[in-house]
């Protein structure tokens, strides 16, 4: 053999040699900058590692959380993986085998991890702790839970409600007041609503928005749960069968399809693209771009670190005339153990604090409301989110709503947005109306987008329902029945 | 052992690492792509063989036929596009001009940039409210719309009411000016006379006759297409669902006319490719076409052409089967919104293995994508290669 090969047969060997040498980062590897205070017990803990979702100051919070957990005991110390797009990774992680010892997933991730045989169930551990269901708020816990179990439990909620400008509604107090409104309330119903919105609306010469006084679709987030407030429901709790094409959900697709059509698809399109990202001061609701919206608790930390002098107001989202209320949409982030983690009588240890001690520490630094019944006495004093209280009388309102757990959520969800998206840009056919006007136009219009509605609702069912009944076939298939 | 397997041992040695690599990180992968494609297989459980099951879903599932009618419509019009500019492009940093290479790293350099920083820098430049592009538009038919409403009625044209002003019959001075500077009889003599003066009367002759197809095209268009004349104004770009023009039935929709108008932006690699056969076009050919009185398009035409033809054939093929990978650019920019008008095969793909957690319907499209790219591609050779010459090699 030449010289070379020689030379080439040392260079993998020294590759190879190196690689294996190298020794991969451990949870035990210990910081002297950051772990100092824990120097002592740091080889006696056991380590766990914690994956969330959270990043900036909202990350800070977990973390904060988590350092005061390490401080409270000496057997055990988490450490706080800040991971995007964490389900994805920890549904990857555990077909690997090798999850983390607590994962922070979003609700909706709850059932096909569930389904999947990801989680471990968490009941027996809440029942030998003496956690019980009542410690929670109902729609918080049921966040969690499939069939009857326990697979997570509720850390970070979300609850929404309206917002609205006072600054907006005391400018145009002359104006709301010709028109039979108080301008030092926010609106009660949706009717109501509408017609703030039209004494609010300021518009350019050309007859591009200015201001408007509401928009459906901003910021977009909920756009298909408007239905709710019209009294529908996506799915039939006592069925489970997929209901995209409810009356209601119809009738609040007409609703904001009205707005499309009254201000002109094109010109709030232009609109639109003027505003700002939602974490800035051009946020629309924060510039004054819009006066009143739909926005989660979050929010008050948000305007007040962006423009801390605005004056708005916080009220449940109204309801259709007839429907009761109050109602807010309730989601929550969970916490679970994934299964095969290689700690999970500790992670429980760890989860059982956060449920108990923990929560109100992030749900502080947060701005948000608890997903536990009782807050502790020293949870409201200082509290920096000042609307509070409406949304905890929202999260315990009795016709607040969680959304359907149906395993083809995700794809059901985009489906209804790509609805709703598509009615909001769908030309009225001119021919159709040529020749009318006035009061005639506006009926036809709203005949013909009501057809496009129902027939575009309408698909979805059928298409995510002949999904969701494939999923249960093969299941059931997979669980050792005999396919058909 | 022999020199010959001996010399066959080292190179397989030399390779094998990239061998190992291959076959453990692509040919498993594509394998079992191939086997999960008739399987139910949701990551956290197990696969189900459920048989053709997946491509007769395929068959009926409108969102798959979307996206790829998005593709093709995309590839339809990127890729000439594309190839158009890529080539004059090249032919322009071909020429013998002062600071040539600075120009050719000019137009390189944006290749560099990475597609993510790409994606959010043109987010900002197709703002309708506060983009670049807009701004730069609404001046533009600003002042066309100005110099139009001298000769024309835009209201009138958008009405398709007479819109015609008296004026307008001042226009027609310029194509007699540009017959009798460049074709007429005269023209061609004071050429050979006096070509300093012809060449002034040229250029003059050249802007009247674009300061006069302006009006024109504008109050033409207006008449034609008002709806579409207004949105160009002003468009909403990756928010507007709506197709452009209007009129034709598989046009892009703004939202993609955007994506494609971005993917413009990298077509200097695709120009440095041109631009290096574009120096290997033997000299001695343009020099016998010019002892034959060729003029510039036919030497373009019978020369240039016909010798870079293989290098058009490569990025042909190339752009149809980068085509189909478009992922990053909507993922980044709209989402595949609105209304799924950007949403790529590739993303449709992604969307059912990493959203809905349906790996083995993923893998089912994108079995099927790569047999329309295999199908394409031999296509492509089939019609191209009649018209590609390979200087007899």
């Amino acid at each position: 053999m030449r010289p070379v090969h020689f030379g080439l047969a040392a260079l993998i060997v020294a590759v190879f040699l190196i690689g294996y040498l190298e020794s991969r980062p451990d949870l035990r590897d210990f910081d002297p900058a950051r772990n100092q205070a824990f120097k002592d017990t740091w080889a006696q803990r056991v380590h766990l590692s914690y994956w969330e979702k959270w990043a900036s100051f909202e990350g800070e919070a977990c973390q904060k959380m988590v350092d005061e957990f390490n401080k409270s005991q000496s057997g055990i110390y988490v450490h706080y993986i800040q991971t995007s797009q964490v389900d994805r990774k920890a549904a990857l992680a555990a077909v690997g085998g090798d999850p983390p010892d607590v994962v922070g997933l979003w609700d909706s991730n709850v059932i096909p991890f569930a389904e999947g045989g990801a989680l471990v169930p968490l009941d027996d551990l809440m029942k030998e702790s003496g956690l019980k269901a009542d410690h929670y708020i109902p729609n918080y816990l049921k966040l969690g839970q499939h069939r009857g179990k326990t697979w997570a439990l509720p850390t970070s909620v979300m609850t929404a409600a309206l917002f609205w400008n006072k600054e907006h509604f005391r400018k145009r107090a002359a104006d709301l007041r010709a028109a039979g409104l108080d301008p030092d309330r926010p609106p009660e119903t949706i009717e109501d609503l509408d017609r703030y919105a039209v004494v609010l609306n300021e518009f350019e010469a050309d007859g591009t928005p200015r201001i408007m006084g509401f928009l459906p679709s901003e910021p977009g987030w909920w756009n298909y749960a408007w239905g709710y407030w019209f009294g529908g429901s996506l799915a039939d709790p006592a069925t489970g069968a997929l209901t995209p094409d409810d009356p209601a959900n119809v009738r609040a697709m007409v609703w904001a399809k009205g707005y499309a059509e009254t201000y002109g698809r094109e010109k709030l399109l232009q609109f639109r693209s003027g505003f700002g990202t939602f974490d800035s001061p051009y946020n629309a609701f924060i510039e004054g771009k819009v006066s009143m919206e739909m926005q989660g608790v979050w929010f008050p930390m948000f305007i007040r670190r962006h423009r801390p002098s605005m004056e708005f107001g916080v009220a449940p989202f109204p309801c259709a005339k007839g429907v009761p209320g109050p109602r807010s949409i309730l989601q929550a982030d969970v916490v679970g153990i994934p299964r095969g983690c290689k700690h999970p009588k500790e992670a429980w240890k760890f989860i059982y604090w956060m449920q108990t001690e923990g929560l109100p520490i992030t749900a502080r630094l947060q701005g948000k409301n608890l997903a536990i019944a009782k807050a502790p006495d020293n949870f409201h004093a200082g509290h920096p989110n000042l609307e509070l209280k409406v949304f905890e009388d929202l999260a315990e309102a009795p016709h607040s709503f969680i959304l359907p757990p149906t395993v083809v959520w995700q794809e059901y969800m985009d489906r209804l947005s790509r609805a709703f998206e598509h009615v909001w840009m769908w030309p009225v056919p001119e021919a159709e109306v040529a020749g009318l006007t006035g009061d005639a136009r506006k009926a036809r219009v709203e005949a013909l987008c009501r057809e496009e509605i129902e027939r575009t609702c309408r698909e979805v069912r059928e298409v995510m329902q002949e999904k969701l009944d494939r999923v249960h076939r093969l299941d059931a298939e997979r669980a050792g029945e005999v396919r058909p | 052992m022999k020199g010959t397997s001996r010399q066959a041992v080292v190179g397989y040695g030399f390779i094998l690492p990239w061998l190992v690599a291959l076959v453990v990180f692509i040919g498993y992968p594509f394998l079992a792509g191939f086997y999960f494609s008739f399987c139910d297989f949701p990551p956290l459980k197990s696969p189900l063989f459920i048989g053709m099951d997946n491509y007769m879903e395929l068959l009926g599932d409108t969102g798959f036929h979307r996206s790829l009618g998005v593709t093709f419509i995309f590839a339809a019009f990127a890729i000439p596009i594309g190839v158009f500019l890529a080539l004059t492009l090249a032919m322009f940093l071909n020429a013998r001009v002062r600071g040539q290479s600075f120009y050719r790293v000019i137009f390189y350099i944006p290749h560099l940039v990475p597609t993510v920083v790409v994606a959010i820098l043109w987010l900002w430049i197709f703002n309708p409210t506060y983009g670049l592009l807009n701004i730069v538009l609404k001046g533009v038919f600003l002042a066309a719309d100005a110099w139009t409403g001298l000769f024309f009625s835009l209201g009138a044209a958008a009405k398709g009411t007479g819109c015609v002003r008296p004026a307008a019959a001042a226009l027609l001075a310029a194509p007699v000016l540009a017959w009798g500077a460049f074709l007429s009889r005269a023209g061609q003599a004071m050429a050979k006379r006096r070509p300093a003066r012809a060449s002034l009367v040229r250029f003059l002759a050249a802007v009247a006759l674009v300061l006069a197809l302006v009006p024109a095209l504008n109050a033409g268009l207006t008449v034609l297409a008002p709806a579409d004349m207004q949105k160009l104004h002003s468009p909403g770009w990756l928010s507007d669902s709506s197709s452009f023009p209007a009129e034709l039935p598989i046009a892009p929709s703004w939202a993609l006319w955007g994506i494609i108008v971005m993917s413009m932006w990298g077509v200097g690699q695709m120009a440095v490719i041109y631009l290096a056969k574009l120096q290997d076009v033997p000299m001695e050919l343009y020099e016998a076409a010019d002892i034959d009185g060729a003029n510039w398009w036919g030497k373009a035409r019978h020369i240039t052409l016909p010798m870079i033809s293989p290098v058009i054939l490569f990025n042909v093929v190339m752009a149809i089967i980068g085509t189909f990978q478009v992922f990053a650019e909507p993922y980044i920019m709209t989402q595949g919104g609105p209304e799924d008008k950007t949403r790529f095969v590739a993303m449709f793909v992604y969307d059912q293995a990493f959203q809905y957690q349906r790996v083995g319907y993923a893998s089912a499209v994108a079995w099927v994508l790569f047999l329309i790219i295999v199908a394409l591609t031999i296509l492509a050779f089939k019609v191209i290669n009649k018209h590609v010459y390979y200087a007899g090699r």
